[in-house]
Formats: structure tokens, sequence, C-alpha cells
């Protein structure tokens, strides 16, 4: 039971220790600091212009931290996705299925260092809202708010799992990406209240992971109480964890049919 | 001589742009950027704009349609000597009697004429599924106007183009350029909300004069003198910027042909 344990955390870490090389064999520093420090503070500065234009300057807050907190699905539905993804192009899916490997662990494993990257991503996106839009943090829970991001970037990477073992089914997969990281920017209530959608999108929203993580980020941030965010926070860590748990049962039902019908590399 | 050239280059012009829509048809990512993408961009601005009264229906058109351009000029247009390298085309093509920049140029033109449908899909948004009642001020104004942006648009298209392709540095910036253009431009919102000293950035931007042209005549809230300013300026932008293009296109060919560096990223 302990040697179980033990190779499944090295399992675990392994898989973990290779998505970052493997992050990071492509994302230079230049890169990096492109799509992951510009790309989002222009975002966050393009809707929070917008947002101000429409309703003034003292909802300024609104929109920076909707859109700091939806950054996470950068690393979440980019990043777990090309993980994922990315054994099948580069050919090594084969391998893959062939080990006796926890396949939980070693799925779940891929998407640890996106959440890690997905929490920075959102740190920076706040901190240009303090520094240069003025968002104000003096009334915050600061260890619950990170809690909160944490939580919401497990969730978002949940959602990351499931677009990545969609992925081993289409060729299409970036087009699902960008669309689905677009749509959050609606259906999360990171630019429009919630309660101002329609109700059919309500629905979708309720069923989405960032959704109560952003809600319960602005509620932190002007200044609730911890207890008053736990219920969005139990929330979005349930959600999260549905997310794993679909997207798992999606790359084993993959990976049976793979086996079964040799359509491993078809798609 | 030159006639015969003219009709030479048109008819490779118009060939180019057929087989780019073509293909354009079945490519998911061009399919995003414009279509889905602008069509996102509408929504949100349609509802974060909703209080700003019926006027800012068809502002939100034109700024989204706009957004669709941009991203396909900067996205596809930037890459269209890119994909040839990806595809191990570009060697062939640039060792043809046709000049490559003509060949961009067809390429250019299909993916901006094809982009303005981001605007026609922004359009059937706010009036359908919103019920805006929309209008257009100055029609006559706006299709020459359009036409400037679109012939603007080609020749920024034909900047980036060589750029990218002799800098890949440069193009790793490519993520990060898509929303400041968007602001800087005034797309969905004035310049004037952006901080003063971006204001002399934007006045280098021929997106910002298109866009100013085509939301002055869409709207008719611009006297006509200054429409004629926004289609000097862009006119003065075009001339400039197919002379940039010229050389840059000449030191691209040099870099391929001396250097034998060109498939190399």
């Amino acid at each position: 039971m302990i040697r179980t344990l033990t190779l499944n955390l090295r399992l675990f870490w392994e898989g973990t220790l290779l998505s970052y090389i493997a992050l990071f064999h492509w994302l230079r520093p230049v890169t990096y600091l492109a799509s992951k420090i510009v790309a989002p503070l222009a975002q966050i500065l393009f809707f929070t212009f917008l947002g101000t234009f429409a309703t003034g300057r003292q909802n300024a807050s609104f929109y920076v931290i909707g859109n700091a907190i939806q950054i996470t699905a950068s690393s979440g539905i980019f990043g777990v996705t090309m993980s994922i993804g990315g054994d099948r192009w580069n050919g090594t899916l084969a391998y893959l299925f062939g080990t006796p490997a926890n396949r939980l662990v070693m799925f779940v494993g891929r998407a640890f260092i996106h959440i890690i990257d997905g929490f920075m991503g959102v740190v920076i996106g706040l901190t240009w809202g303090a520094l240069l839009l003025g968002v104000d943090f003096s009334h915050t829970n600061l260890p619950m708010l990170a809690l909160v991001i944490l939580v919401t970037t497990f969730s978002t990477s949940g959602l990351g799992l499931l677009m990545g073992s969609l992925s081993l089914m289409t060729a299409n997969v970036m087009f699902v990406n960008n669309t689905v990281y677009f749509s959050l920017l609606i259906f999360s209530g990171a630019n429009v209240d919630i309660s101002n959608l329609p109700a059919w999108m309500q629905v979708i929203s309720s069923a989405l992971p960032l959704t109560r993580g952003i809600a319960a980020a602005r509620a932190l941030i002007a200044g609730q109480p911890a207890a008053e965010v736990m219920p969005l926070l139990t929330g979005e860590l349930v959600i999260g964890i549905l997310y794993v748990l679909a997207g798992y049962f999606l790359f084993r039902w993959f990976e049976m049919q793979a086996k079964r019908r040799g359509t491993l590399e078809t798609v | 001589m030159i006639l015969g050239m003219i009709k030479d280059y048109g008819r490779t012009i118009l060939a180019v742009a057929e087989m780019t829509v073509r293909w354009t048809l079945i490519d998911s990512f061009v399919i995003f950027t414009i279509f889905i993408q602008p069509l996102i961009v509408a929504l949100l601005a349609l509802w974060i704009l909703q209080d700003k009264g019926n006027d800012v229906a068809m502002f939100v058109v034109v700024g989204s349609g706009m957004t669709g351009l941009w991203s396909g000029l900067l996205f596809i247009c930037g890459n269209s000597i890119n994909i040839e390298r990806w595809s191990g085309t570009l060697e062939t093509l640039v060792g043809l009697p046709t000049p490559l920049e003509v060949i961009v140029f067809g390429k250019c033109l299909a993916n901006i004429s094809f982009s303005l449908l981001a605007m026609a899909v922004s359009y059937i948004l706010a009036a359908w599924f919103f019920g805006y009642t929309l209008s257009l001020n100055q029609p006559l104004l706006f299709v020459v106007s359009m036409l400037l942006t679109v012939i603007s648009f080609i020749s920024f298209g034909l900047i980036i183009a060589p750029i990218f392709v002799m800098n890949p540095s440069i193009q790793q910036w490519q993520n990060g350029l898509e929303f400041p253009v968007y602001m800087l431009s005034g797309f969905l919102f004035p310049i004037a909300l952006l901080p003063g000293w971006t204001t002399p950035i934007s006045y280098l931007l021929p997106p910002y004069w298109a866009a100013q042209a085509l939301h002055g005549t869409s709207s008719g809230n611009a006297p006509f003198e200054q429409i004629l300013l926004y289609w000097g300026i862009l006119l003065a932008f075009c001339v400039v910027y197919y002379l940039l293009a010229g050389a840059l296109f000449k030191k691209m060919l040099v870099k391929a042909r001396v250097d034998a560096t060109l498939d190399m990223e």
C-alpha cells in the first residue's frame, strides 16, 4: 500500500515536472512576457476602459477583478489541453497507454503546473489592477483571496482537463478552446453581471468554473468576511472536481475505444 | 507594357484571392478570428454599453467588426508569408517571376475583404438578438470609408507580413498586440479615455483613422470636411506603407537569395 502510494506520488511529481519542462521548452522568457503578462494586461485594460466608458470610473474594480481572475483560463484551458493533447500530436500517446501507471494520478499531474502558472497569472493581473487602475485591497482578507484564486484556478484546470480529453477526439481543439475561452468572458460574469443575462445563460453560467470564483473574489476585495464567501468557494471546488472527473472518464473512454478499435492516431 | 503588367498582376491577385477565400472557408482558426471572436466582443459590448441608448448599437456593430478586421490582419495577413514557409512552398513562390508582394497582396485582399463579414455578423446580432433598429446615416460615404479601410489594412498587412518572417521574435508579440490596437484605435470607446501620452501612437495607426471614418459616417456625427480629412490621412498612410512594404520585401528576398535562410526560424 505504502509502495503504491509512493509510486503514485512519484508519477504525479514526474508528470508535473515534465509538464513544467515542456511548458518552458516552448515558452521562452520573451514569449512568456508577451503572452502571460502583456496580453492579459491588455485584456484587463480593454474591458475596464469599455466598462468605465459605459458606467463610470467608480465601477473599474468590477471589470479589473473579473478579467484578472478570468485570465486563469489561459493556463487552465490552453496549457492543460496542450499537456494532454501534446502526447497525441507528438506520437507518445501509444507508449503512455501501454504503461500500467495510475491514469488519474498521471492525468491530474499534467494539470498541476498549470494551476501554479494560472495562480501566478491572476496575481499578476490583480497587481496590474492595483498599480494602474486603483483597485483597493485594504479591506481584503488576502489569505482567503489567495485560497479563492487557487480553487478557481483548480476548477478552471478541471475544464481544461475535459477539453484536453476532447482534444484526443477532434482535430479542431484550438477552435473549441478559443471559443470556450472567449465565451467565459460572458458566461463567467467577468464583464457582465450574471443577473443581467437571460435565464438560459444564467443556467450555463452556474455550471461553469470561474463564475463563483469571480463572485467570491469581488466580495472579498469589497471587504466581505471569509464566512460570507465560503458557499461560493465550496461550489467552485465541487464544480472543479466534477470537471476533473468528467475529463478523466472521457480520457479513459477514449483509451478504451482507441485500444479496441485501433483508432489512436486516426482523428 | 505597363497595362499588360497591371493586367497580369491583377489576374494573379484575383486568382490568389480566390484560392485564399476557398482555403479560409475550411480553416477553423480563421472562422474563429473573423466570426466567433467579433461576435463575442459585440455581445459583450452591447451588454456593457446598453445604457448608452439606441445610438450605441451601430457604434458597436462597426467597432466589433473592426476588431475582427484587426485580428484578421494581425493573425492571418501577418502570417501570410509564414504559412508558406511552414508549408514548404515559400522557396517556390520566391522563385516565381511574379513578385512575392503581388501574391501577398492577393492574400491580404481576400482576408481583409472576408473579415468584413465580422461587421455583418455583428449587425445581425444587434438587430435580431437585441432588437435594435440600425441605420447608416451616410451610406455612400460609409462605403467609400470601407473601401479605403480595406486598402489601408492591406498596406498594413504588407508591412507586418515580411516583418514577422524576418523577425520571429516580434511575432511572439502577436497575441499581445491584439487588444492594445482595439484600444488605441478607439474601436469601441473614445481614445480620450486613455492616458494622453498614448494619443500620438493612435495617430500613427491606420486602424484609428479607419475607425474614425467608419464611426463618423455610420453615425452621421462627423461633418464632411472631417471625413475628407480622415480619408486623406488614410490615403497618405497607404502611400507611405506601400513604399515601405516594397523596401521590406526587397530586404526579405535578398535574405532569401543571399543568406539562404528563408525557411529557418
